[in-house]
């Protein structure tokens, strides 16, 4: 044993070799640009990587690392990550309305510089890039009902409410975001949209009572609304456009109406102290300028683009249940995200109480 | 009582007793390197983030966060449907598991084994897994209610998923395994002589068991109940997936609050309170029990 350094034999130095080239291996791949990214995974993050993660990586050569987590989490840990500045991400994904919250300021990066560049775009719209992060995708939440007993199908909130015209079980949200729940039921009730805002969540609690005992499922995840569906638990309900059209490509029987729904949309947002910052801005630019990457993402995921060049090169068949542009314009309700973040904490005390 | 069954019985409790002595030769020093390891371990992963939690409740010196928690009606509320919910939990998987660990303790070795993976199995499976199974259960067209349909009990299909009830069927399936382990172990230990000599002196099979074998298994009883309360207290995954409006938990909130409104201070308060009744629980519980006879193991 003691001999074994004098005796070089050819055996070790290959052992020798390899372990040098692993070690220069390892040393290069460290030294590759990267940029991390937190999303939702599943289908959502799949469709993200061959459309725009691939094509960005082959444009540049840099490496995009995605981390799993649900919108909740990437919150938390966040601004966990700010807090005791260890920030190991440098991008996720966030809801519109958080996105405009004071929370959200305080751990991501100001995008108003980076967003001048795209001041000039005509594909794209005012807020496709905004101070808490570039426009990811549009989707909707909306009335959703099931077809085929060839009766009337409800169109708006009203018609939810409405249990002699429309008989069947109703489902509703409960995923700790009650404003769209609250909203809807002030339009039954006959708020104008103009007024919907600032809501009037004592009358729309009232609204809610008379509704309350046909309700057979408050949904948490978006599985649970389809799961629902399927199972026949319900007959109209608000759930997302995105799991309207998974479900009707699955051949189940349902409808939907954009007179009854509310835009909403994800947002990219940079975390505050990210040590990939440059690569993470070339990743959104990238995003913003390749209509091709978000028709290619939003062909399988039936959302709504930030670009409307991206829109023109989606199929027809997309296309067509996509809300049209007056229907946009005549019905579809977008959120007071400043409102209801400021007044987040108390909505979801008021709504707590009133369900339990 | 242990004197005869000392010359009968090589490995009863009193001789087991007399090893665990033993620990007493050790020199203090060697105690200490010893326990060294896990007290520091404790203070880093377990002291230190709960005083940090407890001060976050606290910040700027304030008992804001308290005030608020107390003013609004939905807290204590929700604090007391949770005791609630843990408590029947726990009568229920005492009731269930009772039977279970004494069935496995009196087995033979070989039957025991297989009563003991039918535990055990569960246990390792992951809480999302079991709490998903009720799902398929408990469901509109589930098993449960097309067998109570098929059998002609029901006409059309029961609300039996999103329910307060599916949440303590569900929760005292998932806690079951810490009730029977601690009761099995104890009820293991009993030599089998108290109970014949009971019997030998003319108490019958059910008296026997009353005023022998149940008294010498509450120490077990005692850990399993405290375990199963304890986490039932804090049960966040099981009542989020088969819980309906109405099944809303301390942990709820605390989740919420943590990554909702990211309300740190606030979810740290309403921590401190859930931690501060889960230690008077615990406290009320040894209390109770010790006043009883055959506790005296309790320290």
């Amino acid at each position: 044993m003691i001999s074994f350094p004098l005796r070089w034999t050819r055996a070790h130095r290959v052992v020798a070799a390899s372990a040098l080239s692993l070690l220069s291996w390892s040393s290069v791949s460290l030294a590759t640009e990267q940029v991390v990214i937190a999303s939702t995974g599943g289908a959502y993050d799949r469709a993200l990587k061959a459309a725009w993660f691939d094509p960005f990586t082959k444009a540049t050569g840099i490496e995009v690392v995605t981390v799993v987590a649900t919108n909740a989490e990437m919150r938390a840990k966040v601004a966990a990550m700010v807090k005791t500045g260890n920030v190991t991400w440098d991008l996720y994904l966030d809801g519109e309305i958080q996105a405009a919250s004071t929370a959200h300021k305080a751990v991501t990066e100001d995008l108003t510089d980076f967003c001048k560049q795209f001041a000039g775009r005509k594909d794209l719209g005012p807020n496709a890039c905004a101070a808490g992060g570039a426009l990811l995708q549009s989707t909707a939440t909306l009335l959703a009902y099931r077809t085929g007993d060839g009766g009337p199908t409800p169109e708006t909130w009203a018609d939810m409410w409405d249990s002699k015209t429309f008989s069947g079980e109703r489902a509703f949200p409960n995923f700790d975001d009650p404003w769209r729940v609250m909203a809807a039921a002030l339009l039954a009730d006959g708020v104008s949209r103009e007024e919907l805002f600032p809501l009037d969540v004592e009358r729309a609690l009232k609204k809610l009572d008379e509704i309350r005992p046909a309700v057979s499922v408050w949904w948490k995840t978006g599985d649970q609304s389809v799961q629902g569906f399927r199972n026949g638990d319900y007959s109209i309900g608000q759930i997302w456009l995105t799991r309207a059209k998974a479900m009707q490509n699955e051949g189940l029987p349902i409808g939907w109406s954009y007179k009854a729904s509310f835009l909403v949309g994800d947002r990219i947002a940079l975390v505050k102290g990210a040590q990939n910052r440059d690569n993470a801005l070339k990743l959104m630019a990238f995003w913003l300028n390749s209509p091709e990457a978000q028709a290619m993402a939003c062909e399988v995921l039936s959302c709504t683009p930030p670009s409307t060049d991206a829109i023109a090169l989606m199929s027809e068949e997309v296309r067509k249940t996509m809300p049209h542009a007056n229907e946009v314009r005549d019905f579809m309700v977008v959120p007071d995200a400043e409102w209801i973040n400021a007044n987040a904490a108390q909505l979801l005390q008021r709504w707590n109480e009133w369900l339990r | 009582m242990s004197g005869p069954s000392e010359v009968l019985q090589p490995t009863s409790p009193h001789q087991r007793r007399s090893t665990a002595a033993s620990a007493r030769f050790y020199s203090r020093g060697v105690s200490v390197c010893l326990a060294a390891p896990l007290v520091v371990a404790l203070a880093i992963g377990f002291v230190y983030p709960v005083t940090r939690l407890v001060g976050l409740s606290f910040e700027g010196g304030s008992l804001e966060q308290y005030r608020r928690l107390v003013a609004e009606p939905l807290y204590l509320g929700v604090l007391a449907s949770t005791v609630k919910v843990a408590f029947i939990v726990t009568i229920a998987s005492l009731l269930l598991g009772f039977p279970v660990a004494y069935l496995m303790a009196r087995l033979r070795h070989g039957i025991a084994m297989v009563v003991a993976a039918c535990v055990f199995i569960p246990l390792w499976t992951s809480v999302l897994v079991r709490s998903y199974a009720w799902v398929v259960l408990l469901q509109r067209n589930g098993i449960v209610n097309t067998l109570l349909a098929d059998a002609g009990i029901t006409d059309g299909p029961m609300k039996l998923i999103y329910t307060q009830g599916a949440v303590i069927v569900a929760m005292t399936h998932v806690l079951m395994p810490f009730m029977i382990l601690p009761i099995y172990s104890t009820l293991r230990t009993l030599p089998p002589d108290y109970n014949r000599a009971a019997r030998n002196l003319g108490a019958g099979a059910f008296r026997a068991f009353i005023s022998i074998t149940l008294p010498l298994s509450l120490p077990g009883v005692f850990a399993g109940s405290v375990l199963c309360f304890v986490l039932a207290l804090g049960f966040y995954i099981t009542p989020a997936l088969v819980g309906g409006p109405g099944s809303m938990l301390m942990a709820t909130l605390i989740g919420q609050q943590t990554t909702v409104l990211l309300d740190w201070p606030f979810a740290a308060a309403l921590s401190t309170v859930l931690l501060t009744v889960t230690l008077i629980f615990v406290f009320l519980f040894r209390k109770t029990l010790s006043l009883s006879k055959g506790l005296h193991s309790v320290h």
